[in-house]
Order: structure tokens, then C-alpha cells, then sequence
């Protein structure tokens, strides 16, 4: 699939309220603050939160099927700027910024239902 | 709560992690939105995932001659020195009420079925703005055949 400055991509993501259960499970992350709700109030979050690495595997996965390759991936890189909640949906979009020696490299935005960012900072880069 | 700036320079690892091939899927389809199972009570594969990503006659046809794992798959081991550095005693560090502040990964090569990943990492920042302290670990990970296959960069950011 060819690649152009200006191509924009998109992809929506819920958080069903088993995902931080599923998400520590198979990352091996099994930090209360994600699974228990006494331990989240204790930690001042109200109720447990997403992980913010499985935020950051969906910032991949919206990138890696622009990419239409796994192995394209090259780089990503994100700043956690508000927790994602159980029953929150978080739509990722990317916009090509630049294509240049072989990789291409894109910005990204993650907004939950509110319209409020999740992430901050995304920039990917991947091999074209 | 400041942390102990002391401690930059501090190295953890090598930590070694052999690559499983239903882990990598079941990975895989936790962040893809079904059940991490490929076995009991599996949901199979999300609608619309990368058939390399799971499907064993695709990934066997594709340029890499097995499924790979989701790229940010590698956190499952490359995060072992991040999480050494927060747990260590020497920097007291209240996990309650750690959060991940910033992640940045890169990828010099695809992670496949049985690869034996050896991780090291080292404290490269200590540093604390206004009640918050921050700990930055960079970490880097390398395969059997010695090849790179990420470096990455963890920020936790610990509250008052």
C-alpha cells in the first residue's frame, strides 16, 4: 500500500469493563490500581483505570493497520495525559506528516467520549 | 514524595524472557478487544486484526515465516527493569501511587515464536517538579542471535 504525506487514519477503541482484567493478564501487570476498586479510591483515581500500555497498544495496533505490516512499526511515543475509565471510548487518529529515507512518520491524537486527550505527544514513525 | 537522584546510573537486568507463541496471541487479542485465550473459552481474534498477528497459515506465508507479536508486545519483557526500578527498596518508592507518565519504544526487528529475549536497563533521570518526582529507565533488549530488537524509555511520575 503506498504511503503520502497527508494520509489520515482512525480507529475506535472501548474499554469494556473486563479489559484492564484481560490487559494484566496477558501483559502480566497485575498493579492493583487497574483491578481493585478499594485500592484505586485509596490511590485517589475514584475506580480503577486502564493501563496506560494497553492505551499505548491501541495507539499501535490504529498505526500498524495504516501500515498494513507489524514489522513496520518502527517508533512510538506517547505521554499518558489522563487515565482512560471503564465505559470509556478512545478514538486514535494519525495524520502522515512526513515521508522521508524509507520512514514515515506520523502524528496521533487519543480522545475519550468527552473530546478530552488521553494522550499527548503521539508521534510514530514506521518503515515504508 | 523525592526520590532518591543517587540512584541514576543504577542498572537492572539482564533479564531473559522466552517468547511464547499463545502468549504472543493471547496478547494480542486482549489489546485487540476479545479474551487472552486461544485455548478455554477463547473468543478467537478481533474483528479486523492483522492476520499475521494470530492466524499460523498466514504468518507461515508472510515475510517473516511465522505469526510476530503485536510490536508493543515487547513491553511484556522489556518493561522487567522499569518495574525492578520501581520496586527497588533503595528508592522507597510508594507504588500505590505511581503512574506511567510516558513510553516511548523503538523496533530494530520482529519478535517471533521462541526468540530468547535478554533485557538490561539502567536509571538515566531522577528529577522532581513541584509535589511530583519522576524515575526515567531506558532499557534495551537484544535476541539469541545478539541482534537488537527495542530499546525503550519509561517515565513514572510518582504523586505527592
Amino acid at each position: 500500500m503506498p504511503h503520502a504525506v497527508g494520509d489520515t487514519f482512525t480507529l475506535v477503541k472501548e474499554c469494556d469493563r473486563y479489559r484492564p482484567i484481560y490487559y494484566a493478564a496477558a501483559s502480566g501487570d497485575f498493579n492493583p490500581i487497574h483491578l481493585d476498586p478499594e485500592i484505586a479510591k485509596l490511590a485517589g483515581l475514584g475506580a480503577p483505570i486502564l493501563h496506560g500500555l494497553c492505551t499505548y497498544g491501541w495507539a499501535t495496533e490504529c498505526f500498524l493497520n495504516y501500515l498494513g505490516d507489524p514489522g513496520k512499526v518502527k517508533k512510538l511515543k506517547v505521554r499518558f495525559s489522563r487515565p482512560v475509565a471503564i465505559e470509556d471510548t478512545i478514538t486514535f487518529t494519525g495524520k502522515v506528516t512526513a515521508i522521508a529515507n524509507g520512514v514515515v512518520t506520523a502524528e496521533m491524537t487519543a480522545t475519550n467520549q468527552r473530546g478530552e486527550t488521553v494522550l499527548k505527544g503521539v508521534v510514530a514513525e514506521g518503515s515504508v | 514524595m523525592p526520590i532518591n537522584e543517587a540512584m541514576v546510573g543504577r542498572q537492572y537486568g539482564p533479564f531473559t524472557y522466552v517468547v511464547g507463541l499463545e502468549k504472543m496471541r493471547e496478547f494480542a487479542f486482549a489489546v485487540g478487544g476479545t479474551i487472552p485465550s486461544t485455548g478455554f473459552m477463547s473468543a478467537g481474534a478481533p474483528g479486523g486484526m492483522h492476520p499475521w498477528l494470530h492466524d499460523l497459515e498466514a504468518g507461515a506465508k508472510s515475510p517473516y515465516g511465522s505469526i510476530v507479536a503485536m510490536p508493543n508486545f515487547a513491553v511484556v519483557f522489556a518493561a522487567a527493569p522499569f518495574g525492578a526500578a520501581c520496586g527497588d527498596p533503595d528508592l522507597g518508592i510508594d507504588l500505590v501511587m505511581l503512574v506511567h507518565g510516558e513510553q516511548e519504544l523503538e523496533w530494530f526487528g520482529p519478535i517471533k515464536p521462541n526468540d530468547t529475549m535478554k533485557t538490561v536497563g539502567t536509571i538515566s533521570e531522577i528529577y522532581s517538579k513541584g509535589d511530583k518526582a519522576f524515575l526515567i529507565v531506558t532499557s534495551q533488549t537484544t535476541n539469541q542471535r545478539n541482534e537488537l530488537v527495542v530499546k525503550g524509555r519509561w517515565t513514572a511520575v510518582i504523586r505527592g
